[in-house]
């Protein structure tokens, strides 16, 4: 078991976004999450990862774990290759892994032309890459993503999977949050998010 | 706590800061912009007034020009790190809450703004302190400065504690040129203060300190420790208020 998530209960105020949710996740499988809007699946990865605090239940989580937002959560001002150095200080990454590690992605998600480039006058797509590959950078045991494909083209998007199937054989779990029915094939269990309920 | 994450942290907000084409325009359009109105719109009558912080009956003897410029230098190092201040704390929050999920620790980047902002303190300050011996002449040019450092602690303090605050850029905008124009460009200014009533409520405000501290620096001899202190002090009471709301809006549940 690499995640258990006990009984989570969030509400903001009187509205009750999650009303319980408990369930296990083990190492090398794909797990999903859908839902309609609003269902509360980014809330439930936030308190997954710690950033919201559930007024009842608790995580536990064995191993390390990356996250991508569904938003880019990026500087603006600083260019990819800054932040490669930044979030690596973050993981505490050695120097050269770390350059080995971003230079793997840059060259996977084909962005290296980028490399100097400010976040600013990048395209959407591109920073979406740079926001997956920060989630990925210090290679996790456990990754957690929220939409991640958000802006990619067909390449990048199928380059996305594979790399996934890669992580998959290593040993590392997934948990995406999305909304494609389409892909439903390609996760071992999907969990859906419905009126506060996991089903 | 990592000193190099410490560093790493501190060079990549200053990077972002100097890229800001914002900060460059403000940084230097305007100190020397409105030095240049206020020297050729004042007179050079010359005007008495006591020195409020000083506990003997000091008078003092200066030009509507000197004065004025003096108060302009406070009342700009006040706006100029405010809004830098303001800028820090506010920009890139969800951006430093995904770092403080990677692992940095909410104190290491709290720590790398307040290094950042004193770095910014120490450059606004002696910017214009050099910037007015350009346009008037006064006694201790470091004492000066010295005081532009208090006047750019309390205000990056209080820009800090505003942005922790207030959510909006633009309200936090506003709440601090209101204060800087009301307390250091206005209130604080013997041309408005020799006559004002309820001047203990005028010694509360936040210029207070720093602006005796360049006043006795700029054209007297005596000692600025007293302002000095009280400058520290009450720099240091928006600098809690701003470190308590900061640390308890980025920590995360581990």
């Amino acid at each position: 078991m690499i995640l258990r998530a006990e009984n989570i209960v969030k509400s903001f105020g009187k509205k009750k976004i999650l009303k319980g949710i408990t369930f296990e996740m083990n190492e090398g499988a794909l797990y999903g999450i859908v839902g309609e809007n609003g269902s509360g699946k980014s809330t439930l990865l936030k308190i997954i990862i710690g950033e919201l605090k559930a007024n009842e239940g608790k995580v536990m989580m064995n191993g390390s774990f990356g996250y991508c937002p569904q938003k880019p959560l990026i500087f603006s001002q600083l260019t990819i290759k800054e932040h490669f150095k930044y979030f690596s200080a973050a993981y505490g990454l050695e120097k050269n892994n770390s350059q080995l590690n971003a230079d793997y992605f840059l060259q996977y998600f084909n962005f290296e032309k980028h490399r100097n480039d400010k976040v600013e006058i990048l395209s959407e797509g591109t920073k979406q890459k740079l926001n997956l590959s920060l989630a990925l950078l210090h290679k996790p045991d456990l990754l957690i993503l929220d939409e991640p494909y958000n802006g990619f083209d067909w390449d990048t998007y199928m380059r996305f999977w594979d790399l996934s199937d890669e992580l998959l054989k290593k040993g590392c779990t997934i948990l995406i949050v999305t909304h494609l029915q389409t892909e439903k094939k390609r996760f071992n269990f999907i969990f859906n998010l419905k009126d506060g309920y996991l089903t | 706590m990592k000193l190099i994450r410490i560093y790493i942290s501190v060079s990549m907000i200053l990077r972002m800061l100097i890229r800001r084409s914002i900060v460059l325009i403000l940084f230097t359009i305007i100190p020397a912009v409105f030095f240049s109105i206020v020297a050729l719109t004042t007179s050079n009558r010359i005007l008495p007034f006591r020195l409020a912080s000083l506990e003997s009956e000091v008078f003092i003897e200066v030009s509507e020009k000197e004065i004025s410029l003096l108060f302009f230098a406070v009342a700009v190092t006040g706006f100029l790190v405010s809004f830098l201040a303001l800028n820090l704390i506010q920009k890139n929050n969800e951006a430093n809450r995904r770092l403080i999920i990677c692992g940095y620790h909410p104190l290491e980047l709290l720590l790398s703004n307040l290094i950042s902002l004193l770095f910014i303190i120490i450059l606004i300050a002696v910017y214009i302190g050099l910037l007015s011996s350009a346009f008037f002449s006064f006694n201790h040019l470091f004492l000066l400065i010295f005081g532009l450092l208090l006047t750019g602690f309390v205000y990056g303090c209080y820009g800090l504690a505003v942005g922790s605050i207030i959510k909006g850029e633009l309200e936090g905008i506003l709440f601090i040129v209101l204060l800087v124009n009301i307390d250091a460009g206005w209130l604080q200014n013997p041309l408005f203060y020799a006559e004002a009533q309820n001047q203990e409520l005028i010694r509360f405000l936040p210029a207070y300190s720093p602006s005796q501290t360049a006043i006795i620096a700029a054209f007297t001899d005596y000692s600025v420790i007293n302002a000095g202190i009280n400058s520290l002090l009450y720099g240091s009471c928006f600098l809690i208020v701003a470190m308590i709301i900061f640390f308890n809006k980025m920590k995360i549940q581990k």
